[in-house]
This record gives C-alpha cells, sequence and structure tokens, in this order.
C-alpha cells in the first residue's frame, strides 16, 4: 500500500508542476480554455466517484452544475440583504448547496438502480432548468443574470483570464487529492462493494443508505463547485447555459476518461471542451484522409463531428484513458506493488 | 563578455520587434490589407439552422472582397459555433476579442446570447453589432450600452402593429393568443396590448408555453374554447407548426397572425394550408422562396453571390431566407465600414452605425431606408404586412413604420 501513496505522490507532483508551468508557454485566451476544460474535469471527478466508484448513473449532474452557478450569481449579484459577496468566496457555498440538493436526490436513489435512476436524474436536468423562469424575479428568468467580470483579487497582477486558470486547477488539485483520498480509504472500498454487489456489501456490514447518499452528495457537491466557476468564467447564467445536453457530455467525458480513473478523467474533461468548440480543427483533419471534405462551417456538421469522433475513441479505447494509461504502466506499478 | 553583447543585441531585437509589431495594430482587426469581423451562431443542436446568417454574410464579403473590398481592405469574418449556449457565446466572444483579434462583434445570434456578452463587449469598448435578436434592449439601453446596436425591427413594435391591424380592420375582434412563455413572447404580447390601446379587453384568452414543451396542442384547446375570432401565434419554430396543425386538427378558423421569426415561406409550405391560408405576418426582407421576387434584381444577385461565393451550398439553400438575411447585414455593414473611412477604428466604426442612411440595399423590401442616429439605435423600422395564400407571401399595403 505504500507504494501506492508515493507513485500517487510522484504523479501529483508532476501533474501540479505542469499545471503550475503551463500558462507560461501558452497564449491567455488558451488559459481560459483550459479553466474551462478544469471545471469540466471537477465535475468529472464527482461523477466517478458516483458512477465509477459507487456505480449509480447519473444523466443529471448538469442541473447540479446549475445550482452552483446560479447560487454563485445570486450571491454575488444581489448578495444576502443587500451584502453582495465576492464571487471567489461563493464558491464553496454553492458546493454546499448543491452537496444538500445531491443528498436529498440521493434518498429515492436509495430504492432505485440503473436505468430508473437513470431516468429521475435526467428527469432533474430536464426540469430544474424550469425554476429560474418560474422565481424570474429572483432567479432572474431567461434573461439570466450577469455578474460582475471575473478580476484577479488581491490587486494580483495577473489576466483574468489566468486568474481563472489559476483558480481553477488550484481548486481542482485539492479536490482531486480529496477524492483520490477518499476512493482509498474506508468509504471507497465500502462505494465499491455496494457498486459489486448490494447484498454482499449489506451482509459484510455495509449501510447501503449511507454510502449511496453520501456518493450523491460528494458528487452534486463537486458539481456545484464546477458550476460556481463556470458562472465566473462567463459573467452569465440562464437556463440554457445549463443545458440537458451538458449532463449528457459529462458522461460522455465521465466514459472517455475511464469510470475509475480520476487522472483519466482530464483526457475526458479536454475531449469534451475540444469537441465542442474546435470541430473546425477535427474537420481539417479529417479532410486529410481521401474522400472526405467536410464543411465545419455547415450547420449540422460540427455535431456529426462529435459524434463520429466519439464513436472512433470509444473503439479504440473502450475502457477510457484511465484503462488505456493502467494497461500500458500496469506492469510496471504492479511490480512496485508486489516489491513493497 | 560576448555572451553579454549577444544579450543586449537580444534586448534590442526584442524591443525593435515589439514596437514594429504595435504599429499596424493600433485597432485590432484592421491592417493595411484587411478588416477582421467576428460572430458567433449556432451551428449545432436545435437552432444550427439559423447559421445560415452567417454563411451569407460571409459569401457576401468575399464578393465584395473580389470587387476590391473596403479601402482596398479585404474583409474576413469569423464564426464560431455556440449550439445556441450562452455560455459558449461567451466563450466564443472572448475569443473572438482575444485570440482573433476582431475590430467589432457583428451579426450574433440569439436574445440571450447577444444578453450575454453586452457587458463584456462594452466594458472592453468593442462594437457590438447588428445584433441578430428583435429584443428591444438592444436597440433602447445605448446610455448603459453605447458599443450596442440593434438590427431587426423590435419584437414590441411587432405586437403593436398587429393590434392596431385588428383594431382597424376586423370587426368585434375576439383574441386569442398563443405565446412562448419568455422576454421574446411577452414582447409581443405586450406590444399587440400597446396596439389595441382601449381595446386590450378584446384578448379573450392568452395562453403561454414553455419553450421546453412537447406540444402546444393542449394550449390550442384551450384557445379555441374562449370562441375567438383572431388567434395570435407567437410561437417560434417547431411551436409555430403545431400550432397550425392543432388550428386544422380542431376544425378552428381564425384569422391567424404569426409573428415574423417563425414565417419562413419553408415552415408555411408544410403546415395545412386550410389554417395557413390568409395568415398574416410582417416581412422587412426579401423572401427567395417567393414568387413575387423571382425576377427581382435583388434576389437574383443574391443566388449569383451564394452560388458563386459560398461554400458547399445546395440547390435548397438558394431559397433559404437566413442567407438573404445574412446578406442585408452584411451590405450594411460594408456600408458601414464604408462610411467609417479609411482610418478605421472601433469609435469610428460606432459612429459610422449610429448615423446610417442606407438607401437601396438589396436584399430588403424596396423603399425601405436604414436610418440610425446615436439616440435612435433601430436600424430597420419599416415593415410591411403580408398575407399567406397559393403556397407563398404575398405583401399587402404601405410600408409602414416600426419605430419604437
Amino acid at each position: 500500500m505504500r507504494s501506492r501513496l508515493w507513485i500517487g505522490l510522484a504523479g501529483f507532483a508532476v501533474l501540479a508542476l505542469v499545471i503550475a508551468a503551463l500558462p507560461r508557454f501558452i497564449s491567455d485566451f488558451r488559459a481560459r480554455e483550459l479553466a474551462i476544460v478544469g471545471m469540466y474535469f471537477i465535475a468529472l471527478l464527482g461523477l466517478s466517484v458516483l458512477t465509477g466508484y459507487s456505480g449509480q448513473i447519473s444523466l443529471g449532474h448538469g442541473a447540479f452544475m446549475a445550482i452552483g452557478g446560479y447560487t454563485t450569481a445570486v450571491l454575488s449579484v444581489d448578495g444576502i440583504y443587500g451584502h453582495q459577496i465576492r464571487d471567489l468566496w461563493t464558491i464553496p457555498i454553492a458546493g454546499m448547496v448543491a452537496g444538500v440538493a445531491g443528498l436529498l436526490v440521493g434518498l429515492p436513489a436509495l430504492r432505485l438502480s440503473g436505468l430508473y435512476l437513470a431516468l429521475i436524474t435526467f428527469g432533474i436536468a430536464v426540469s430544474l432548468p424550469q425554476l429560474p423562469k418560474k422565481f424570474d424575479q429572483f432567479l432572474g428568468g431567461t434573461t439570466g443574470k450577469i455578474l460582475n467580470l471575473a478580476k484577479p483579487p488581491f490587486g494580483l497582477a495577473t489576466t483574468a483570464n489566468n486568474w481563472i486558470y489559476y483558480l481553477t486547477w488550484g481548486i481542482a488539485l485539492v479536490l482531486l487529492v480529496a477524492a483520490w483520498l477518499l476512493v482509498g480509504s474506508k468509504a471507497g472500498r465500502a462505494l465499491k462493494a455496494v457498486r459489486d454487489s448490494e447484498v454482499a456489501a449489506t451482509s459484510s456490514g455495509v449501510s447501503l443508505a449511507t454510502y449511496k447518499t453520501l456518493a450523491f452528495g460528494i458528487s452534486a457537491f463537486y458539481a456545484g463547485i464546477a458550476g460556481s466557476l463556470y458562472a465566473i468564467a462567463n459573467a452569465y447564467v440562464n437556463p440554457d447555459v445549463f443545458p440537458i445536453i451538458l449532463s449528457v457530455y459529462l458522461v460522455v467525458g465521465l466514459a472517455v476518461g475511464g469510470l475509475e480513473s480520476l487522472v483519466g478523467l482530464i483526457a475526458g474533461a479536454g475531449l469534451i471542451y475540444f469537441l465542442q468548440n474546435h470541430a473546425d480543427s477535427v474537420a481539417g483533419w479529417i479532410n486529410h484522409l481521401p474522400v472526405f471534405n467536410l464543411d465545419p462551417k455547415q450547420p449540422g456538421i460540427p455535431s456529426m463531428i462529435f459524434g463520429v469522433v466519439l464513436i472512433v475513441v470509444m473503439l479504440l479505447v473502450p475502457t477510457g484513458v484511465g484503462g488505456l494509461v493502467r494497461r500500458a504502466f500496469g506492469p510496471l506499478t504492479s511490480r512496485l506493488y508486489t516489491r513493497s | 563578455m560576448g555572451g553579454r553583447i549577444i544579450f543586449a543585441c537580444a534586448i534590442v531585437a526584442a524591443v525593435a520587434a515589439t514596437s514594429a509589431g504595435a504599429r499596424p495594430s493600433a485597432t485590432p482587426g484592421v491592417s493595411a490589407t484587411e478588416i477582421h469581423l467576428g460572430s458567433s451562431v449556432p451551428l449545432s443542436g436545435e437552432a444550427a439552422i439559423a447559421g445560415n446568417v452567417a454563411r451569407g454574410i460571409d459569401a457576401y464579403f468575399k464578393y465584395v472582397n473580389d470587387k476590391g473590398g473596403v479601402f482596398g481592405r479585404k474583409l474576413t469574418l469569423t464564426y464560431l459555433d455556440d449550439g445556441y449556449d450562452p455560455g459558449r457565446a461567451v466563450n466564443n466572444t472572448i475569443r473572438l476579442i482575444q485570440q482573433e483579434q476582431v475590430l467589432a462583434v457583428f451579426s450574433s445570434l440569439g436574445t440571450s446570447n447577444n444578453l450575454a456578452v453586452r457587458k463584456l463587449l462594452n466594458d472592453a469598448k468593442v462594437p457590438q453589432l447588428y445584433v441578430s435578436s428583435g429584443a428591444t434592449t438592444f436597440g433602447r439601453d445605448y446610455k448603459k450600452y453605447p458599443w450596442t446596436i440593434g438590427y431587426i425591427p423590435p419584437y414590441s413594435e411587432e405586437g403593436e402593429l398587429y393590434g392596431r391591424y385588428v383594431v382597424k380592420n376586423v370587426k368585434k375582434p375576439k383574441i386569442a393568443v398563443l405565446y412562448q412563455n419568455d422576454d421574446y413572447g411577452r414582447d409581443l404580447l405586450a406590444g399587440l396590448k400597446r396596439g389595441l390601446g382601449a381595446r386590450a379587453k378584446s384578448i379573450v384568452a392568452s395562453v403561454g408555453y414553455d419553450p421546453t414543451s412537447a406540444d402546444v396542442q393542449p394550449q390550442v384547446t384551450q384557445l379555441k374554447a374562449s370562441k375567438a375570432n383572431v388567434l395570435m401565434v407567437f410561437a417560434f419554430g417547431k411551436f409555430s407548426l403545431q400550432a397550425f396543425n392543432a388550428v386544422s386538427r380542431l376544425a378552428w378558423k381564425p384569422q391567424i397572425f404569426v409573428n415574423d421569426v417563425s414565417s419562413a415561406s419553408a415552415l408555411m409550405a408544410i403546415v395545412p394550408q386550410k389554417a395557413a391560408n390568409g395568415s398574416i405576418s410582417i416581412v422587412f426582407g426579401k423572401d427567395p422562396a417567393a414568387p413575387l421576387w423571382r425576377n427581382d434584381k435583388g434576389i437574383k444577385l443574391f443566388q449569383s453571390i451564394l452560388k458563386k461565393y459560398g461554400s458547399s451550398v445546395n440547390s435548397r439553400d438558394l431559397q433559404d431566407g437566413y442567407f438573404t438575411a445574412g446578406m442585408a447585414t452584411a451590405y450594411t455593414m460594408v456600408d458601414t465600414l464604408r462610411k467609417a473611412g479609411k482610418n478605421l477604428t472601433r469609435q469610428s466604426v460606432m459612429n459610422a452605425a449610429t448615423h446610417l442612411n442606407e438607401k437601396g440595399n438589396p436584399f430588403v423590401l424596396p423603399g425601405i431606408v436604414i436610418r440610425t442616429t446615436p439616440s435612435s439605435r433601430f436600424p430597420l423600422t419599416q415593415v410591411r404586412l403580408q398575407r399567406w395564400s397559393n403556397n407563398s407571401w404575398h405583401p399587402f399595403g404601405k410600408l409602414i413604420s416600426a419605430k419604437p
């Protein structure tokens, strides 16, 4: 078990260094793009705890991002009793509000599993965006809520994009460590037991109710943080900012990243950002092949590219990027494990 | 010693490079040979088809470039897909300003998508030109957002015109209203009430639907029960289609008014003609599908430009009103850039955009003058009414003002 810790620490140090140094080598806008990738990554970490480790499927995590985003918007625009709260401090609150919502959703999840649970969560993703329309005085309706543009605090001499980048990835690294510790802990093993066999888990003294709801709460907390950061980065929320398709993208990111790999999720997050925003580059590469002549500026073509690339990726790496990495480095690390 | 000299040379070179690089970028997006504009439109998702507006603009710019550009500068349009998601529109707009270094953001599509970026564009003093949305706020709130200007007639005015028409032409009107329950539908409804004035009580029923609903048949059934003889369809896309279907299925025969954004010929042609015939709407752009314009110079120009300069264009696109709408805006944009002069700055572009007096835009109805002043930022405020019959729209009456 010792070696798991060392491999983890070494990997984490490398990751942190790369993240810290990266903005020096890329343009200011690329830093912003990577920040959004970081937000997807945070949401995926939470989803991984829920789906990858406790085996519960959620098609509604975009809704928890929306809860986080709206919490930040309301607190930083309207504030509490007229006292506006700096966007930075709304992030943990947004996470907690979403987390509580997640616990509540976790309760019916006790009675449902598999497809039925997926449907319930999908229902949440569909219905939740209606709330801001119902309470438009408070939540801005379809017009939405406009936040103040993100600015580096404490007089930090950096650009807004770099600030959002460091903020997001700083939080992402902390949450990565937290998730890593969680899945390696007693609670993590209990979650896996619930996933693999509920009967076996119960008979070994694992409380299904506790762990299933807990998994929902934790993953919603992560999504809330991600949504809060997304609202800060865009300085705008309305129901369309958290569309139903966002929840689907998150599941896609999870599958691409690998169900049981935390770091692999960075690849999943990167892919869902990239395919949404750089379909034209993908089309450029595809057009190098004979026969193909895609015009990415034709309506509908970007969606088609998204679908095709996804199919190809899943054919090439069916266990996700995380699974691929494990297969590549598996022999090495397993030797380390057996030595200790 | 040698190292130090090299180091000094490097600094000199670096300083020289930055100062040399600084000169042409005095105004972002403008060089001796190029004017670079940007736009965020849906090319994926439910509203993807509306992205053809940007493709129309792109084709028109290439046509202008072939004729020498604007003061010798070629026009380029970078348009990015936002899937009709305001979050992605924000990201696209920031990319256009920071990465693509555009002179101005132009003809981005959608009310929320433009609302989402209005503040950041105004803070950065980047013009937000000819917004592709009829929300009144883009033309009205110029004091707070001086870098923003709309383009098409505001929805509220459209509603008002229908109201005034009913007062004048319908005996004992009993009006039923189907509206989309968001800013767009409510803008139209509020305008209608204003247009009816003292007769606002003749609205006997109004039912909103949510944009995420599956079908509006229940709402239409409810409206029919009110025994109204006039039906306002303030619905968008598929909902408008469903409304016509429901009216036909219920064998209801009201005088229908359908709002401009749902009145595309392609849509009207596929709904039950029993219900569609006699419907009234407003019009300001030339409809390439209408037989009326088959031999029109403007539409012929449109089709020849699209064939020659459009990318992956098919024969259906030549009848697609989104492309003409794009070219109409592009025509005004070229006009604006000419007016802004050779020394192009963001300020001079904004000045030109708020001092328009454009006659003879070949892609809008004859006689329409596109006029703006710094305190009147609704470029297109003249419309005609049109009636649907024999599978196409037929404009009637004179040009009327839709100026707020």
